[in-house]
């Protein structure tokens, strides 16, 4: 970092959010270490494994949810998303379509339902956040009035190898997981697309100026979140083998607390996806040890909770003379 | 405020929006009674009425903390609900007179709304995070404490506000929703609170410029959503003479859909107490109307959500009639 007073321009390029990946990397080690002196079976590798599949679906929705907020918006109806497609997914096997017809619907919906999210936001000019809390409620209505008060059970889990198997010494899942992420980071960082949603999230109204098609990236982006929330539906529907009526209630939270603390800035411009994923195993480690070490499961989202406002605080009063920020 | 010269009679936004409203909310009646039998019945006021306090305070809260700019939101006033309900059972279990437990809700909720006030006006953390965050650890605790179970056996007396009936109409419509609501819009069209709270809503630097305690004011504003929902949590408990600690689950939603669909701007600045009532009466209509002709409540959801986009989108083209940049 440069003194106080010297202008001249960094010597190299210092990564805005590396601090936070840091200090989150730091805080997975220590609460790491503790719940491992508390109970032997926390550093199992049949644990840790657990625990990432128990993580992929709120892994692959916050790499989209990432992307989304840095383009300064958000989406709220992720849970909404994921239920409606697993829903038609559920209802495709039942009427026995193979796999190969199942998989690209499932993520067709996804888009779908994600291009309709963005539609409303970017052409109607609907704040984000109110256009996807309309739109979550129109998809839990779309999912009670399919699902009417029943569970879809007894599905296949032709792609649970996706799940549960093994590449050599590497769990399916992570490859899963790996896959998605560089998905990202390419259309974040290698593509002009990508740029143009740092461009978005830092100033729409100059991004609009400079010639950016500020609508058609919204839709794009929103429909992303909608193909990745559409994969996530698949890879639920094969790890439970059905579809419960309270599918996707606390995603989006999850999702967009994992987001945060991955040190994604709400207002948008500034994010990292490394930053994403490590907050996304932050969050399950920290559900999985407290489990293991008999802390009740309802204070999960109280702890969840606190941990956002610490470190809202904590950018608050760092970017106290920040103008950007405020 | 911007002046309104395309309708020759109608120059007040607020005011064309408030007659559309009545005018959904005659075609919701009118739509109900053709559903329903039971509907068009004199017994379907008290009825309704009884519905609609604890969501008209919710939303009447909400309508505050939006007008007064920000851009402000409170997604915590469901939990606030669970947890002063749940805080007001301990209390009684205790031993503490039920009356004066109540009176210790209401400086809990004051304190609760306090918190938020602080975290996104002094710390300048954006209120759809924080109110978020700590909509997590209130719920969260209210859950928590009480392992999910329901406090109960609330004296028979206390049942008089939620349950009893004066001239016909519900307890909690007459003595506490109307007061409330006639406080409010005074407060807001006839004293210089009223006042500073709108300028504040369109303009906060040159409200700041002009002498205005911003800050103050949005603080005592997010308490007043806190104590606001701390009176919708003391009748739902005495309407079930139980605490339960989901009370509030999903009313954070419904409160800001009612306020937004009143025709309060998301942005502040524009709004006031009639349409949120009109709002009110059109969701519970919905709500009872489609309750008592048997039909899923899905539709309610899904109508809520398609009024909520409408009523935005159609609010933003207005704006920028006004020239005002959204």
């Amino acid at each position: 970092m440069a003194s106080m007073g010297d202008t001249r321009p960094a010597l190299r390029f210092v990564s805005p959010t590396a601090s936070r990946e840091l200090a989150l990397i730091a805080a997975i080690i220590i609460v790491s270490v503790i719940f491992a002196s508390a109970s032997p079976y926390f550093l199992t590798v049949n644990n840790l494994v657990q625990t990432m599949r128990a993580g992929l679906e709120l892994a692959i929705i916050s790499a989209g949810m990432t992307l989304v907020i840095i383009m300064g918006a958000i989406d709220v109806s992720v849970g909404g998303i994921l239920a409606v497609s697993a829903i038609v997914i559920g209802k495709a096997y039942q009427a026995g379509l193979p796999v190969y017809i199942v998989t690209p619907a499932g993520l067709m919906v996804g888009t779908a339902l994600g291009a309709f999210n963005g539609f409303i936001t970017a052409k109607l000019k609907v704040p984000p956040i109110i256009s996807t809390l309309g739109s979550m409620y129109i998809f839990s209505a779309i999912m009670f009035l399919v699902i009417g008060g029943a569970w879809i059970s007894g599905l296949p889990g032709t792609l649970s190898p996706l799940i549960n198997g093994w590449v050599g010494f590497v769990p399916a899942a992570a490859l899963v997981i790996g896959a998605v992420y560089l998905l990202a980071w390419v259309v974040l960082r290698k593509l002009s697309f990508g740029s143009h949603i740092y461009a978005i999230g830092c100033d729409e109204h100059s991004a609009r100026l400079v010639g950016i098609n500020v609508d058609r990236t919204k839709i794009m982006t929103y429909a992303l979140l909608g193909f990745l929330t559409g994969l996530a539906a698949l890879l639920y529907v094969a790890r439970l083998r059905n579809v419960e009526i309270n599918i996707g209630t606390t995603i989006a939270l999850e999702a967009i607390a994992a987001t945060i603390l991955g040190g994604t800035n709400i207002r948008g411009g500034v994010g990292s996806l490394l930053g994403t994923l490590l907050g996304v195993a932050f969050i399950r480690i920290m559900q999985n040890g407290l489990v293991l070490m008999g802390v009740s499961s309802l204070w999960e989202t109280v702890i969840i909770g606190s941990l956002l406002i610490v470190v809202l605080t904590g950018d608050a009063l760092r970017n106290r003379n920040n103008a950007r920020a405020i | 405020m911007t002046t309104w010269t395309k309708g020759p009679a109608i120059r007040d936004p607020l005011q064309a929006r408030l007659i559309l409203l009545l005018g959904l909310w005659l075609v919701a009646i009118a739509a109900m009674t053709l559903l329903s039998p039971y509907f068009w019945r004199v017994s379907t006021i008290p009825y309704l009425l009884q519905y609609v306090p604890v969501l008209g305070l919710l939303g009447l809260g909400q309508t505050l903390v939006i007008l007064a700019g920000g851009p402000g939101i409170d997604l915590s006033v469901g939990s606030v609900v669970s947890l002063v309900g749940v805080a007001v059972g301990g209390l009684f279990t205790l031993g503490i007179d039920i009356w004066v437990a109540c009176g210790f809700g209401v400086v809990l909720g004051a304190a609760l709304g306090g918190v938020n006030g602080l975290l996104i006006n002094v710390l300048r953390i954006p209120s759809l995070m924080a109110t978020l965050a700590t909509m997590f650890v209130f719920g969260g605790l209210a859950l928590a404490t009480t392992a999910g179970r329901p406090i109960g056996g609330f004296p028979p007396e206390f049942a008089w506000l939620g349950q009893g009936h004066t001239f016909g109409l519900p307890n909690a419509f007459v003595f506490v929703l109307l007061p409330v609501a006639v406080a409010l819009h005074v407060m807001l069209t006839r004293t210089t609170i009223g006042r500073h709270i709108v300028a504040c809503g369109n303009d906060d630097r040159a409200a700041h410029l002009s002498g205005l305690n911003v800050v103050r004011l949005r603080i005592a504003l997010y308490a007043l959503s806190g104590v606001l929902a701390a009176l919708g949590s003391i009748i739902s408990m005495s309407w079930f003479l139980a605490a339960r600690p989901d009370a509030g689950r999903g009313m954070e939603l419904l409160a800001v859909t009612i306020a937004v669909l009143g025709g309060t701007h998301i942005f502040g600045g524009t709004g006031g107490v009639p349409g949120t009532i009109a709002a009110l009466l059109i969701v519970t209509t919905l709500q009872i109307g489609l309750q008592l002709a048997n039909i899923s409540a899905a539709w309610q959801l899904g109508l809520i959500g398609v009024l909520l986009i409408v009523s935005v989108s159609r609010l933003s083209v207005w704006r920028r009639a006004g020239g005002v940049k959204s």
